[in-house]
């Protein structure tokens, strides 16, 4: 009888020892579980907070640069329209061809309309690929300065339609350049010799780093109001939003 | 024959590891490239592209790391698979579709002329990788994981009752 309580006793103190073990292990596995799952977080959550950050500076870094005129684009539209577009793009770029394709007339419209003022920022991104950006963008400006903003508007509409594609960018020479700049209203002989020379390539280098020091790293980049404009899944899809937006 | 599938796991677990780390590091200090690399797929509407653009690279740094160290291995394989999974649907849709795109794995992304071509060895990377992962998923314990050392029980305890 004595005995059989004596042992009792001694399993009732091996059980609950056994139990408090059991406690302890559960409390570290959690703790651990807890830890770790706590440095994952901070990692991605740290990261995003970091991307984040950087990226609405560069926003605004695009923003304060699209709140001026700049010397290296053309625009239409009234100063005092309520509405401020500005479109960086690069001759070649193709999705820039499409938001062209699907824009140009209404914004035209709209500006006409005083609803908008667009600017056309073009500059020089895809050079890798040949050097129809920079050719292209050289004879713009060339137009811009010989023959004024309304010819080198036209001019630069007629750019995006003839735009070779980026497998082919020589398939458009300087003496298409030329073609289509007369096509715009330009006077042969002003513009001529500076396009086929590329004289103004200096231009396209400034117009360059003033898109890279705004912090433009793709193109079409717009910015609508002072922000970067995105919305929509392709670039249909934006074309199709950015006027809605301003009709 | 377990004991060499636990190491064909680690190398599997190096080798997935290895690629998220490089991949996502390569990404997390751009995050306009890697928002612009994900739009360009056309897939996500623009404000879930940006969500996506900004989180992936911390998130593969995290699968990446927990890999390597082996914590949590089963899941974070799992989470690779499914990464896998859904890269190697995008990279299909853009070359159905015709686009052709950077596909932004290792930096970079947006538009590329000619990339088409690479979109081939780009999904048998994936599925390889893909592979690795499930692997992984499927041998549960590989060496030299950490998990073992965190969540192992330990042996000593309730038998000995160590007086403490």
């Amino acid at each position: 009888m004595a005995s059989n309580s004596k042992a009792n006793a001694r399993a009732e103190k091996a059980a609950a020892e056994r139990a408090a073990q059991a406690k302890r292990e559960a409390r570290r596995r959690f703790l651990t579980i807890g830890g770790v799952v706590l440095a994952m977080l901070l990692i991605v959550g740290g990261a995003i907070i970091a991307s984040v950050v950087q990226n609405n500076k560069n926003n605004a870094k695009i923003a304060d640069a699209a709140s001026g005129r700049s010397d290296y684009g053309v625009t239409i539209g009234p100063d005092d329209a309520p509405h401020k577009v500005v479109i960086y793009e690069d001759f070649l770029c193709p999705f820039c061809g499409e938001l062209e394709k699907r824009t140009r007339d209404d914004l035209a419209r709209l500006a006409a309309d005083g609803k908008v003022q667009v600017e056309y920022r073009p500059f020089d991104l895809l050079s890798q690929l040949g050097d129809y950006p920079i050719r292209a963008a050289s004879a713009f400006s060339v137009v811009l300065e010989e023959s004024g903003p309304k010819v080198a508007k036209e001019f630069h509409d007629l750019l995006f339609e003839n735009q070779p594609s980026e497998q082919d960018p020589g398939s458009v020479t300087n003496d298409d350049l030329v073609d289509l700049a007369v096509e715009a209203g330009a006077t042969e002989a002003d513009v001529a010799d500076a396009i086929r020379n590329v004289s103004n390539e200096d231009w396209v280098t400034e117009a360059t780093a003033e898109a890279q020091k705004a912090g433009v790293t793709s193109t079409p980049t717009i910015v609508l109001d002072g922000d970067v404009f995105t919305d929509g899944r392709t670039i249909d899809d934006q074309a199709e939003n950015l006027i809605a937006a301003l009709d | 024959m377990n004991g060499t599938l636990a190491w064909v796991g680690l190398l599997a677990r190096l080798v997935t590891g290895g690629v998220w780390l490089v991949a996502g590091a390569l990404k997390i200090t751009q995050p306009d490239a890697s928002i612009n690399a994900v739009r360009a797929y056309q897939l996500l509407p623009s404000s879930l592209a940006e969500a996506v653009g900004l989180a992936l690279p911390g998130v593969e740094v995290v699968i990446g790391l927990a890999l390597v160290l082996g914590v949590f291995t089963r899941g974070a394989a799992v989470l690779s698979a499914l990464l896998f999974t859904a890269f190697i649907i995008g990279i299909a849709s853009v070359w159905a579709r015709g686009i052709e795109i950077d596909c932004g794995c290792f930096g970079g992304g947006g538009a590329d002329p000619g990339a088409s071509s690479a979109y081939p060895w780009e999904i048998a990377r994936d599925a390889a990788l893909l592979a690795a992962s499930l692997l992984v998923v499927w041998v549960r314990r590989t060496r030299l994981a950490l998990d073992s050392v965190l969540f192992e029980p330990r042996a000593t305890g309730a038998a000995q009752g160590d007086g403490n």
